[in-house]
């Protein structure tokens, strides 16, 4: 189903960037990882990118959020500011269902966020960097396969595959398809 | 002959670990070829080269490609575009298999499904194949389709809609890196003298991408 066809996620989308706007204004990291987390529902399912973008940049915002004290009060401030006027603007662009300038202001309120502060460049984006690794190890924990949320969140399956070995994802009862005893014998015939 | 299909997960998983040779020494004595798609090799070499952290393990999986350790469908007398045609119709029916409200769930990618369409193209020749596979999702619906549904319907909070697609994927026989540093141990192909020599291994593979949970890890100890 095309993304701007649907008027139920389209309402959940402009209530996401309202909320992600508030939070941001008053600096609530909590309410940023829970919007981001709400976010990566309706990823895993419409897989839509503007969905997963605004999932890693709002997870972003929530670690950044606690430390700004890095950056300069005045350019945060600023940042904030143009930031929450993208997130309004990609609001509007959607009501009218316009849905390449919906994906533009996104790109920008992106590219806000990596240009924040040259000299805080390369933390920024190691940020964003480890955000989408943990978006994409959510993705995974809702069902989606190794390589396609890689694909999704454009990262690799080897930046993949050690996150999910160190989470709990395995120990789900539904995961354990047949017994190990079984899987073994596979293994002993196939190599006897 | 006997064919080994590797999907990306047991080759980063013993990359990352160091186990890479643990392959030389299967293929040593094995009748049969290790095989590869060209799916799994973008996966596996040719993107990670292009990525400085991971460039080290594309490049001794290449190796393994140029010593002909892992071969690719070719090899075994399989037309690369019979697989390539396969690939897509398998993960197209995989990514229509489950639904939830107007939306298919893309569940996987090509990379995953090209193992199944190579086994696949084996069985119509009459040789045994087995899938190395640490992937959770294919795995499942491969096993226990049912389980997906039930697994997203959990997570997701949301119902979650099983159709009756044919998956035409159900009688390949899958096994995770663990089972095979498993075997390798079992075969005395791991030169570590310790009695913890096991468990260290078994949790490494677990640690890296494995799909395997700590009961079963326990399970596997006690064997």
């Amino acid at each position: 189903m095309e993304f701007s066809s649907d008027k139920e996620e389209i309402e959940h989308l402009k209530e996401l960037l309202k909320n992600t706007s508030s939070s941001l204004r008053e600096s609530n990291s909590y309410n940023l990882n829970e919007l981001s987390n709400q976010t990566i529902h309706s990823a895993s399912i419409t897989q839509h990118t503007e969905f997963i973008t605004l999932a890693v940049l709002i997870y972003s915002l929530s670690k950044l959020i606690t430390r700004k004290s890095k950056f300069p009060e005045k350019k945060w401030d600023n940042f904030v500011k143009r930031f929450c006027n993208e997130l309004n603007n990609a609001s509007s662009e959607l009501q009218e269902n316009n849905m390449e300038e919906f994906s533009r202001h996104i790109d920008h309120a992106k590219e806000l966020l990596t240009t924040l502060s040259p000299n805080q460049r390369q933390d920024v984006e190691e940020v964003m960097k480890k955000s989408s690794i943990n978006k994409a190890g959510k993705i995974f924990e809702h069902g989606i396969s190794l390589n396609r949320t890689a694909h999704l969140l454009g990262i690799t399956p080897w930046e993949l595959a050690s996150y999910i070995g160190q989470g709990k994802s395995m120990e789900n009862q539904y995961i354990k398809t047949i017994p190990i005893k079984q899987r073994i014998k596979f293994a002993q015939d196939f190599f006897s | 002959m006997k064919a080994l299909i590797f999907d990306s997960g047991p080759l980063i998983n013993f990359s990352i670990n160091g186990l890479l040779d643990l392959l030389e020494k299967f293929h040593q004595n094995f009748d049969g070829k290790f095989i590869i798609t060209s799916f799994i090799k973008s996966e596996v070499v040719n993107r990670p080269l292009k990525i400085r952290q991971f460039e080290l393990g594309a490049l001794r999986i290449n190796q393994l490609i140029e010593k002909k350790i892992l071969e690719f469908p070719s090899s075994i007398g399989l037309n690369d575009k019979d697989v390539e045609k396969e690939t897509f119709n398998l993960t197209d029916r995989a990514n229509h298999f489950l639904k939830s409200q107007n939306y298919w769930i893309n569940l996987v990618s090509e990379a995953e499904m090209s193992c199944f369409a190579v086994a696949n193209a084996l069985k119509k020749k009459n040789i045994d194949s087995l899938i190395a596979m640490d992937e959770r999702t294919a795995r499942m619906l491969c096993e226990k389709p049912e389980n997906l549904q039930r697994l997203m319907s959990q997570k997701l909070h949301k119902d979650i809609i099983q159709t009756n697609q044919n998956l035409q994927i159900q009688q390949c026989k899958i096994v995770r890196s663990t089972e095979l540093a498993y075997i390798a141990f079992k075969k005395g192909l791991i030169k570590l003298n310790n009695p913890l020599a096991l468990e260290a291994l078994l949790y490494a593979t677990k640690f890296n991408g494995s799909s395997i949970s700590f009961n079963e890890l326990e399970e596997l100890k006690r064997l």
